[in-house]
Formats: structure tokens, sequence, C-alpha cells
């Protein structure tokens, strides 16, 4: 792989598609997605994601707006000329052809010679730990391989962008916990810009130097992982990412309170804002207790220590829930009385 | 069966452990005496009619005549195949990328001339193509040539002919392998710079070569014993060996010999079908089923439109589907004119030509014939088929194969060996004066259809019906009756549409089994094309044509309701 960084800077326009003149697939979308850095798109079935992602190969195209690589509109730029790698959800590999010749396909498109092909290959394949499978078809190889040699495939052509679509979808949890870590280590040390598209809350925080949070065909809030957790924009992005208790407080405003942050019997005497409430369930989980209580008729959760003495509560007895002001989270959009 | 034979709180009787062979007799009994056994004496007779000998084999491989005669089949089955690929592609992509309704009309477009009678199909191109046709006066009008171009009595007609009825064979199974194809596979090549050209061929060409081999196979298999289009649509280069072998019976009387031939052919064919069989599978012949993948979106176009090399393979595939319906278009309304001589389009609509038709008791009287025959093979092969397909069920695993196999023979073996078997075995005992002996023959042909859809019904039919109804103490006949057959009667009607168009639309048994007296209207028909095509064979082109499209559109009505 090239030493130097292979990502250019993307720039998305005011991106509209409207399917069928009346639901808007994609609701002006604006987005900046930094050189070298890995930008993932989340948000449930039907916000949009993948088609901006199919907007951005070339698959699909916008109504309204521009898509700009490197400050150049790629609008009128044909699918093959977009110099784009793109790791679909089920890879989408040639079933006809081995391994290497998947790996090579993009190569031999651009009319490189047989030698520098064979070395690039050779290097992608290292990459992704798949240098003993090269002459296998792809249906010879387990979900995983398959999605390395799909990775490989995207990456030995230097794309400006790398494009991924639900890429660990097929993949069962503990084959996608190890390829997302994987997956990190490699970003770190190519630095393709990178756009990664997901509905799993979890993946999207774990990778991401940014998320761009999308519903309904517009991005909602765009910021680094921590930004979008701790400080959500609205009540939706605060409940999509996370749990979210809603709490109003005595002045009437409500706030967002994580339920690790959320204190509740003999821990939240010290807190700075008290609540009274009445205790739910205690469930335990191993590493502690997930409380249940409700206040105001709302029922809130919180996280607990494996020896917090509320587990020994009688359910339906009377409990104090607490948070310091600092963890509240405000909302632009919060309902005020 | 044995674990629910066990939960039966009765002991069957001991005659229904047979009970499926009971069903599968008759049928096997008519394709042994009308099939088997003529089929069996024809292939004897090519060892010589006494001692056996091998002279008339060699005959074939030493007389030049008859050496070209085999290099002119191979030939123009090769090239009729490699043109039904190749005009295939266009036609299954367009299919693949259009809305819902454009695709079910270019589905109808593709059968039509699959189910058009020959001689109705044959009869239209040569009035398209003729010296003075519709095609010639088109080009000369525009100035493109000052003298009529040869198109058909040569080999282009009879390429056009053969290529138009054999490409369905190759678009359905082109067009599930297409869109058994993975869209994201193609985009995948697309994204890592193929262009148009490139993805056809390296990806698109590999991954759909299955189907369109299961095709071409299919078209070979069929095109070496075409028969009507070569005599009818060629020229004496382009005799084909099922015209040696009708010529050596009719004209020569060289039984021995025309065995001979006939024994070549079959051993093509049947060398084809079970290569086929081994490498595709007998469901494949009737299902069209492609491979592909199954995970991802199905091949489609998405809201970038068509590339340029899209846009190329639907303006192609729109001309062939052009092709494909042209005979249709033209023949119906010329059967409408007025004029004597044959126009198109009619300066006027009148049904003088079907009045004509209606008035003239040679015409008359080789419908009623055709309709006489028709209702008896369609009885014959509705109750033999439906019969032999429900008794299949319930006979071994290890038979049905076999069984299955060898009840779909006789839609393999080229007609031609049938009809000379026929004539061969009901010559001497007088059914060819009568109409028995033909309606036998189409049974023969048709029973199979009707087998075939009856089976496909029975797949959808839940084995626990059956044993629920006998449990809750209906006898055999009233589940038969009131459970078995209401949910396979789609597939009854859909194979009695098939044995009634197999029946109206036969030449080439008629040709042998018939006589001036007892002749079919397609036989009268035949014998008019090969005169000279007159306005009233028009008319009865467009009779044939209304009954047929009447037949499909009902078939289509009935295959719709299936669950």
């Amino acid at each position: 792989m090239s030493p130097t960084p292979l990502g250019k800077p993307v720039a998305v326009r005011g991106l509209r598609k409207i399917y069928g003149g009346v639901v808007a697939a994609l609701d002006g979308i604006d987005l900046d997605i930094a050189p070298g850095s890995f930008c993932t798109l989340l948000g449930a079935s039907g916000s949009g994601k993948t088609t901006l992602l199919k907007a951005l190969a070339g698959f699909e195209t916008a109504d309204e707006g521009a898509i700009l690589v490197d400050g150049r509109d790629i609008g009128q730029v044909p699918v093959a000329k977009r110099n784009i790698g793109m790791v679909f959800q089920n890879y989408a590999l040639f079933p006809h052809l081995t391994v290497r010749r998947n790996v090579a396909f993009g190569l031999e498109m651009r009319g490189i010679g047989r030698a520098e092909i064979s070395r690039r290959v050779d290097a992608a394949l290292a990459l992704v730990g798949l240098d003993a499978h090269g002459d296998r078809l792809p249906r010879e190889l387990s979900g995983g391989q398959q999605q390395r040699v799909a990775l490989a495939r995207a990456l030995v052509i230097e794309p400006d962008i790398l494009l991924m679509d639900e890429p660990l979808g097929a993949l069962d949890k503990n084959l996608r916990q190890a390829i997302q870590i994987q997956l990190r280590d490699l970003h770190r040390r190519i630095a393709a810009t990178t756009v990664y598209v997901t509905h799993d809350q979890e993946e999207a925080l774990f990778l991401s130097d940014t998320i761009a949070l999308m519903d309904r065909g517009r991005v909602v809030q765009v910021g680094s992982p921590e930004d979008l957790y701790f400080r959500p924009a609205n009540r939706f992005v605060a409940a999509f990412l996370g749990e979210c208790n809603f709490v109003r407080v005595p002045d009437g405003e409500e706030i967002g309170l994580r339920p690790e942050k959320t204190l509740i019997g003999a821990r939240a005497e010290a807190a700075e804002i008290r609540l009274d409430g009445i205790l739910g369930s205690a469930v335990f989980t191993g590493t502690g207790y997930r409380v249940t209580a409700t206040v105001a008729g709302r029922e809130l959760t919180a996280l607990t220590a494996n020896d917090d003495p509320v587990a020994g509560l009688a359910p339906g007895s009377a409990v104090v829930v607490g948070f310091h002001p600092a963890h509240a989270m405000r909302f632009a959009d919060a309902a005020r009385p | 069966m044995t674990i629910t034979d066990g939960l039966r709180p009765l002991p069957r009787p001991s005659w229904r452990r047979h009970a499926g062979w009971i069903g599968i007799a008759p049928l096997a009994v008519l394709l042994v005496i009308a099939f088997a056994i003529p089929v069996g004496s024809l292939l004897r007779l090519s060892f010589g009619e006494g001692d056996f000998t091998l002279e008339h084999f060699a005959r074939i491989v030493t007389v030049p005549l008859y050496r070209s005669v085999l290099l002119t089949t191979l030939t123009i089955s090769a090239t009729t195949t490699l043109l039904c690929v190749v005009m295939s592609y266009p036609v299954a992509y367009l299919m693949a990328t259009v809305g819902p309704r454009m695709r079910a009309l270019l589905i109808v477009v593709v059968l039509l001339p699959f189910w058009t009678s020959s001689l109705v199909r044959t009869t239209a191109w040569i009035v398209i193509l003729q010296g003075n046709g519709i095609l010639n006066r088109l080009l000369m009008g525009v100035g493109l040539t000052s003298e009529p171009v040869a198109f058909v009595y040569n080999l282009s007609g009879v390429l056009i002919g053969m290529t138009h009825v054999l490409m369905p064979f190759v678009v359905l199974p082109l067009y599930a392998a297409l869109r058994g194809l993975d869209l994201s596979t193609v985009q995948a090549a697309e994204g890592l710079g193929a262009g148009p050209t490139t993805v056809f061929f390296r990806i698109v060409v590999p991954l759909t070569a299955p189907g369109a081999v299961a095709g071409a196979t299919i078209v070979f298999m069929n095109a070496l014993g075409f028969y009507i289009t070569p005599a009818l649509m060629g020229g004496p280069a382009q005799t084909m060996i099922s015209q040696m072998i009708a010529d050596n019976v009719g004209r020569q009387l060289d039984w021995s010999f025309a065995a001979a031939l006939s024994t070549v052919l079959l051993g093509a064919t049947l060398v084809l079908f079970v290569l086929f069989q081994r490498v595709f599978g007998l469901d494949r012949l009737f299902s069209g089923g492609g491979g592909g993948s199954k995970s991802g979106e199905p091949f489609r176009l998405t809201s970038r439109g068509r590339t340029a090399g899209g846009l190329f393979g639907a303006v192609m595939g729109l001309a062939v589907a052009v092709f494909l319906i042209a005979p249709i278009l033209v023949v119906f309304p010329m059967s409408l004119g007025s004029s004597p001589f044959l126009a198109f389009p009619p300066s006027d609509l009148s049904l003088r030509w079907y009045v004509s038709f209606f008035e003239n008791s040679k015409w008359v009287g080789a419908l009623t014939r055709s309709l006489q025959v028709a209702a008896v093979t369609v009885a014959g092969a509705v109750v033999l088929g439906t019969a032999a397909a429900i008794g299949l069920d319930r006979i071994g695993q290890h038979w049905r194969r076999t069984i299955e196999t060898a009840f779909v023979l006789p839609m393999i073996v080229p007609v031609i060996i049938l009809a000379v078997g026929l004539y061969y075995l009901f010559a001497p005992v007088g059914l060819v004066a009568s109409i028995w002996g033909l309606a036998i023959g189409h049974t023969v042909l048709a029973a199979p259809y009707v087998f075939i859809t009856v089976r496909a019904a029975l797949k959808g039919f839940d084995p626990n019906l059956e044993l629920a109804a006998l449990g809750l103490g209906a006898p055999w006949h009233t589940m038969a009756r009131r459970i078995l057959v209401p949910v396979i009667l789609p597939g009854i009607l859909a194979g009695s549409v098939f044995a009634f168009i197999t029946s109206f639309d036969d030449v080439i048994l008629a040709l042998f089994l018939t006589n001036i007296r007892t002749r079919t209207l397609p036989k009268l028909m035949y014998e008019g094309v090969a005169h000279e095509i007159d306005p009233t064979i028009i008319a009865a082109a467009g009779l044939i044509i209304l009954v047929t499209v009447a037949l499909l559109a009902l078939d289509l009505v009935l295959t719709r309701k299936r669950p």
C-alpha cells in the first residue's frame, strides 16, 4: 500500500433525491468529510444512508445538489471513472474468479502491467491476512474471509474514497467484533477517506472519527462519537445513540440523562438534584444492576454497581433518584411547559 | 411414506400399495404401443429388413449427397443455436430492466411464436420475405435496393424461420439467469473501472453462461429434427435430415434407409438429451430456472438510467422483439383485407376471405376434422396424463425418475421419427384412413404436457391433506373428487390447453397419418403454402392465431389463479 494518505476530502452540497415524486430519500444533505477520516452514516432503515452512499458511488443519481471530491464535482463522472473503492453488504465478489483475480480486476481495468498487478495484489492480500488463499474461489472462503477479499479488492486500486455498505451485517457477532478491530487498525495504517454505512450504533461509536446521524433523508447531527453521545442535538439523537432517560426537572424543562449518570438510592442522596421515585425492578447484569424507577409518571433506568444496596429494596419502595446538573443534556427541541 | 403408513389406523388393502402403478399403466401402455413399438420397429428396420446389415449406415457415410445433408443439418442447427443465443441476450436484458407491464408484454412476444402453428409462422414469413413481399417492397421503396433481395427459399429463410421459433428456449433461461445475477456484482465491476463491454463479457456472460448453454442445448437438439421450416422456407441446398427421411419414405419408398437416417437423428438427439439431463437436470427443461446467487438485489436498472452500452442493448432487444412479433402483426391484419392479392397494410377491412373460408367445404371439412382430432386428443391426454402424474407420487422413489424420463421422451424424439414409425405401423391396419390414427399420435405428443403440468400442480399439493381426508373417513374416490382434483385443476386445464394446441397445430403427423379424405386444417394449409399462398390460407392462418391467442389468454388467467 502507498505510504501517503490515500484519501481526498469529500463535500456533499444540498443533495436531494425524490422517489416516485413524493418520498424524499435524500432531503437536502450537506456533509463535509475530512481527508483520511472515517465517517459513518448511521441511521435506521429508510433513513437515506444507503441512498447517500450509492449516490457517492454513482449507482444512483441525485435530483439536486453536488458531490465534490477534492473540490471537483463528480456528478457527471461515470461510475467506472470515479476511482472509488466499494465494499458491498454481500461483498459482491465475482463468483467465477479466484481471490487473486477478484483483487486484480480493478488494476487490470486501469491497464497496469502484469508484474505491477501481481506485486500490488500480493501486498493487498497480505494487508488483509489472506496471502495463502489467493487461488481459492470466493465460495470456498468463510464469510469473514470473503469480507476481507472485498476489502482488499476495494483498497488495491488506491481509491479516492472507500465506501462500505454495512459490510459486517452478514457476519455473526463475535466475528463482527474481531473484524471491527481489524478495520480500525487498518484504517489507522492506510488513512483512506472512508464512508461507512451502518445501523449499528455500537459499531459506529467504535469505528468512527465522525458520525453523521441520519433520519428521513436528513443529516440530524454530525460530530465525533463523543459529541453525539454527550452533546446530542435533540431527543432523537439522544435516544438513537445509547440509552437515555427523559426527565422533567423541577423548573419544568425536559432534560436527557444517560442511565450511567442516573443516581439512585443511597448514591442519589449526595446529588445536587434529587427527585422522589418508586422502585420498579433491579436486574443483575454481572457488572452491575439495571434498576428502574418511576418518577413523576415516567420510568427511568439507572445502572449501578453490583454491590449497590438499592438492589436489596423491595419493588414498590420509595426511592430517591438524582443527578448532577453537569450530566443533564439539554436539547434545542426540548418540550417546555 | 413409511412413517405416515405406520400412523394409519387401518392397514391398507393390498391393491392400494400398487395404486400408483394403476394410474401409470394406461399412459405406459399407450406409449409402448404407439411410441416405443413404432419407433423401435423403425430402428430395427435400419439394420435390414431380413438379416442384420449395416449397409444403410454405410451408405449415409459414403454417398456424398447424404454426407452433405448431415453436414447441412449440423451447420444449420449450429448457426441457428448461435443466432438464438446472440439474439436472446438483448431481449433478456430488456426484460430484466423494464417495468412489470412491459416485461409481461415481452414475455408474451417471446412465447407467441413458440405457440403459433409452424404453418402460420412459415406462411407469414414467406409473405414478408418473398421476392415481392413486404420487406422487399419496403427496401425498394426507400431505395436501399433496386432489385428484390432473396430472403427466402435459401439459407437465410431457414435460419430466420428456425431462430424465430426456437428463441424462447434461450430467452427464458437467460432471463432467469440475469434476474439471478446479483446487481451489486455488476456494480462492483463498474466501481472498479469496468466499462459496459467489459462488464458484459467478463461478468455477465460468465455468470449467465449456464442458462445460455442450457437453452442452447435444447435449441440444437430441436433444430436437428426440424422439418416444416426447411421444407417450406429453404431451397434444395438446405435439405435437412428430416426431409431426407420423409423423402425416402414418401418418394423413394426406401424404408430401411429412412430408418437408418432416423436412427442417426434419434441417436444424436438422445445423446444431447442425456447430456442435458446429466448437466442441468430434467426440471430445468420445463422450468427455465436460472443460476446466479441468491443473496442481494436482482439485476435491474437503477435511478441512474441506462449507460451508453445499456441503451445499445435495449435498442437491440427492441429490434429482436419486433422480429419475434412481426409475422403475427403482419398476417392477422392482412387476413382482414379484401384484395385477392396479398397486401399489407390492407387497403380496406373486410371478412371476405373468412367468408370464403367458411363457404368452402374443403376448408370447413378440414377444420371440423382438426377440431375432432383435437377433442379426442385433449380427452385422451388429460385422462392418461393426469392419472400418470397422480400415480407417480405413489410409487417407489427409485422408479420415479426412470418413469418420468420415459414419459417425457415423446417431447424429445423428433416428431418426424414418430410420424414415420406410426405410418409404418398404422398403414397396414387401415388406421391412416380415419381420424383415430392421428388422434392416437397426437395423444402420444400431448399426454406428456398434461403429465408435466399436473406434476407441477401436485408439487403444491400437501400429501397431509389426502391423509386428513382419509383419516376423516372419506373413501379414496371421494377424497380425490373433493380434495385432490380441485387443487390440481389449474394444472389439468393448462395441460389441456397445451394438448389442444399440440394437436390443432400439428402438420408432421398429419402429413403421414391422413389422406385426402381425412386431412386436417394444417395439412391442407401445408399443401397450399407449398404450392401458392392465396388469401384463404391467410384467413386460415388468422383463424389459427385467434384460437391460439384465446387459448393462451385462458391459460394465463388459469395460471394467475394458481396459489
